[in-house]
């Protein structure tokens, strides 16, 4: 692990009785892609608006790349060095892709050349576009673009995805594996599930203004995921009951999958011999446990496409 | 630099919007030319009718006798009056109404009576001969004193004599009848050109000099026109509209879609974003200031020529305008409520404050209520320093003015919230 860029120690933000932020402890280092995945509500804009110094809080303490945000004179540095994707972000609807973002880098005392900062978002065909025009995937990477112009160390994503087809979420995703690959530390937030497997380096799930639990993807799965399940398709009772007599707990659907627990490879193989021993001629499937099994057992729900928690 | 930044990129914005150019240019030009035709009196005569029926014959049927004629001939000299004689046979008024036709107007008629030029000219000896008797009966009484009896005797036979003369004059007096329409809003001009002249003829008539002598001279040596108050009224107006219902909708819009947040999230302050706005307005209306004399020049041939005080005053006021019209966006979170409470605002301030319609003429409460209104202070100052060229009469606007746009300036940075809460 490298240097951490963010530490946020005891952080609560208090809106009369609510606690949006419930004292939160946390790092994220650099180089990382860093998520906090949690459903509305949870704390994460709250969270990150806290560190990009637009936010007050009620105590704790935060600091960006070293800089106290609390600090008057360390807001002005941290705001020289960070970028940042608002949630839900818009720009000057008549003016150009290219001039919105002249805009923002001209806020700057230094920023990257705004033709390369196109090219890096892949924006050339729409430079002189105006923002108005622009499809919804496409104004995020116009936002994207305005993160990046002043060149950043440390770039907030604030759901960059919500709102956005399941092709230009792609896209976006993309746009974010290369943001790593220019070694920039990202700081993401969402409630998409896969989004935050795919992209994340560490996961911090975020749950009434706690954090549930942290740590990279796997741990994640591995600690809270649960067994890898053998699926069995086109069963039938007969066979579930069988499996279930030798194996343990097993469950039958309505489409007759039949689901089998299996720790590790050797009761993989027994279930499998089973099945040639049977001599049945099913097509077999194994699912490994993800981030959305990692959610359901540590909050204990689902969050809908429009990011609410569902219990 | 990033105040020059932001003005750049709202007047951009603004300047590339159809809706927000219609309402800040457009619009006031459309008012410019409607207010100008309608009220300049393009295609309308200026001289009101004026009926006259002579009844002063020198014989029965026969032409008009010399006094009246003459009585006339000063009425029309007066260019005023449009005048048409009335037959005398005829019945006077319902001859107007039918010459007039429906759509016509007032009607107004003079009648002069028949025997005018007699009995002014019997009249008129009468009161001669009554004066020149004063006058020598007062230097009786003054000289008496200094008199021996035998002259004091001739001195009182002689007046006695011209006493008894006077008394078998005729006590003669003539008459004029002025006809009106009660509702005419002209009556009094009227009544006073007319009377006017009949008293000029009365004095002439019995040889007397005037001894107040009027004289008359020009104030200024320019005449404005309708369209002269409408060009820095209009423009005063427009500039209010662009701060406390433009502005204020587009600052609510901008907070409303985060733009104001993102911005806030860079090295931006918030002084620079409130200057760069104030900066466009100002560009916007001194553009604003510049099309509505132009087209008072290629419309209405009205030359007016703004000077430094004006542009000063555009200045103060943008600022001023911009002030309310971010008060009124910090304080409303909702963009339909913005716009709502800055018409409700702005239409009623345009027109109570003078801006459109002179307010001496305004009922009293109306000039109290305008004396409250911002307004008011910036379209009399603009109207001083580009119509009728008087700095002293800019200069206590102006200051009024410039005390409002720094009160007003701090309020609507105070409530431009750069942080969220």
């Amino acid at each position: 692990m490298g240097t951490s860029v963010v530490e946020v120690d005891l952080l609560v933000k208090e809106y009369g009785q609510l606690k949006a932020v419930d004292g939160i402890s946390f790092e994220v280092y650099e180089g990382e892609i860093f998520a906090f995945l949690g459903p509305n509500g949870a704390g994460k804009t709250t969270t990150v608006e806290i560190l990009e110094c637009i936010r007050p809080f009620t105590s704790g303490s935060a600091k960006v790349l070293g800089y106290d945000v609390a600090k008057k004179d360390d807001v002005k540095e941290i705001k020289k060095r960070i970028g940042v994707l608002p949630q839900a972000f818009s720009a000057l609807d008549k003016l150009t892709v290219k001039e919105n973002i002249d805009l923002i880098g001209d806020m700057y005392a230094k920023h990257l050349d705004i033709t390369e900062v196109i090219e890096m978002l892949d924006l050339e065909e729409k430079t002189n576009e105006r923002f108005e025009n622009l499809s919804g995937g496409l104004k995020q990477r116009v936002g994207v673009a305005a993160a990046l112009v002043s060149d950043p160390q440390l770039v907030f994503l604030d759901e960059p995805t919500t709102g956005l087809d399941p092709k230009a979420r792609r896209e976006v995703w993309t746009v974010i594996e290369n943001l790593k690959k220019m070694n920039k530390t990202v700081f993401l937030t969402t409630h998409y599930m896969e989004e935050a497997q795919l992209l994340a380096d560490r996961i911090a799930i975020i749950d009434k203004g706690k954090i549930a639990t942290s740590g990279s993807p796997q741990e994640l799965i591995s600690q809270h995921g649960g067994h890898k399940v053998l699926v069995i398709r086109k069963g039938d009772k007969k066979l579930a009951g069988m499996l279930t007599d030798k194996y343990g707990q097993t469950t039958l659907n309505d489409h007759g999958d039949i689901f089998v627990k299996v720790d590790g490879v050797s009761e993989f193989w027994k279930v499998m011999n089973t099945l040639t021993d049977m001599k049945t001629n099913n097509e077999v499937e194994i699912q490994t446990p993800t981030i959305e099994d990692v959610f359901l057992k540590i909050v204990g729900g689902r969050i809908t496409e429009e990011g609410e928690l569902k219990r | 630099m990033r105040t020059i930044t932001i003005f750049k990129a709202v007047t951009r914005n603004w300047m590339r919007s159809r809706s927000g150019l219609f309402f800040s240019i457009l619009f006031p030009i459309l008012l410019l030319i409607v207010f100008g035709t309608i009220f300049s009196g393009v295609g309308g005569s200026s001289s009101s009718n004026l009926f006259i029926q002579n009844l002063d014959r020198v014989t029965s049927g026969g032409k008009p006798s010399d006094l009246s004629t003459a009585y006339v001939g000063a009425l029309n000299v007066t260019k005023l009056f449009n005048i048409k004689d009335v037959p005398a046979d005829a019945n006077a008024t319902s001859w107007a109404r039918d010459a007039l036709g429906p759509l016509g107007g007032n009607i107004r008629i003079l009648v002069i009576s028949e025997g005018f030029q007699d009995d002014l000219l019997g009249g008129t000896l009468k009161v001669r001969v009554g004066i020149s008797y004063d006058t020598l009966n007062m230097t009786y009484q003054y000289l008496q004193f200094s008199l021996n009896d035998t002259e004091k005797t001739m001195f009182e036979q002689g007046l006695a004599q011209m006493r008894q003369y006077n008394e078998t004059l005729p006590d003669r007096s003539t008459s004029l009848t002025l006809m009106l329409d009660p509702s005419d809003q002209s009556a009094s001009v009227i009544r006073n050109v007319i009377t006017g002249i009949a008293n000029a003829f009365n004095y002439q008539l019995i040889g007397a000099q005037n001894v107040i002598q009027f004289n008359e001279t020009a104030v200024t040596t320019t005449r404005f026109s309708t369209v002269d108050f409408y060009v820095p009224g209009i423009t005063s107006a427009f500039i209010m509209t662009n701060g406390i219902i433009a502005l204020s909708s587009n600052s609510t819009e901008f907070k409303r879609r985060g733009i104001i947040k993102r911005l806030s999230i860079t090295p931006l302050t918030r002084m620079d974003w409130i200057l760069g706005n104030v900066l466009s307005q100002t560009l916007l209306n001194l553009m604003l200031t510049a099309i509505m004399i132009g087209l008072g020049w290629l419309v209405f041939n009205v030359r007016i020529v703004p000077d430094a005080l004006s542009i000063i005053l555009i200045f103060l006021g943008s600022v001023m305008f911009s002030g309310i019209g971010m008060l009124l966006s910090g304080l409303i979170k909702d963009v339909e409520a913005a716009s709502a409470i800055g018409n409700a605002i702005a239409f009623p301030m345009m027109f109570l404050s003078g801006a459109y319609f002179p307010l001496e003429f305004a009922p009293s409460y109306i000039q109290t209520i305008a004396k409250a209104l911002p307004l008011t202070y910036f379209a009399d100052g603009l109207r001083y320093a580009m119509l009728y060229k008087y700095p002293e009469g800019v200069y206590t606007n102006m200051a009024i003015v410039g005390a409002l746009a720094i009160v007003f300036i701090i309020l609507g940075s105070l409530v431009t919230r750069w942080k969220e809460k």
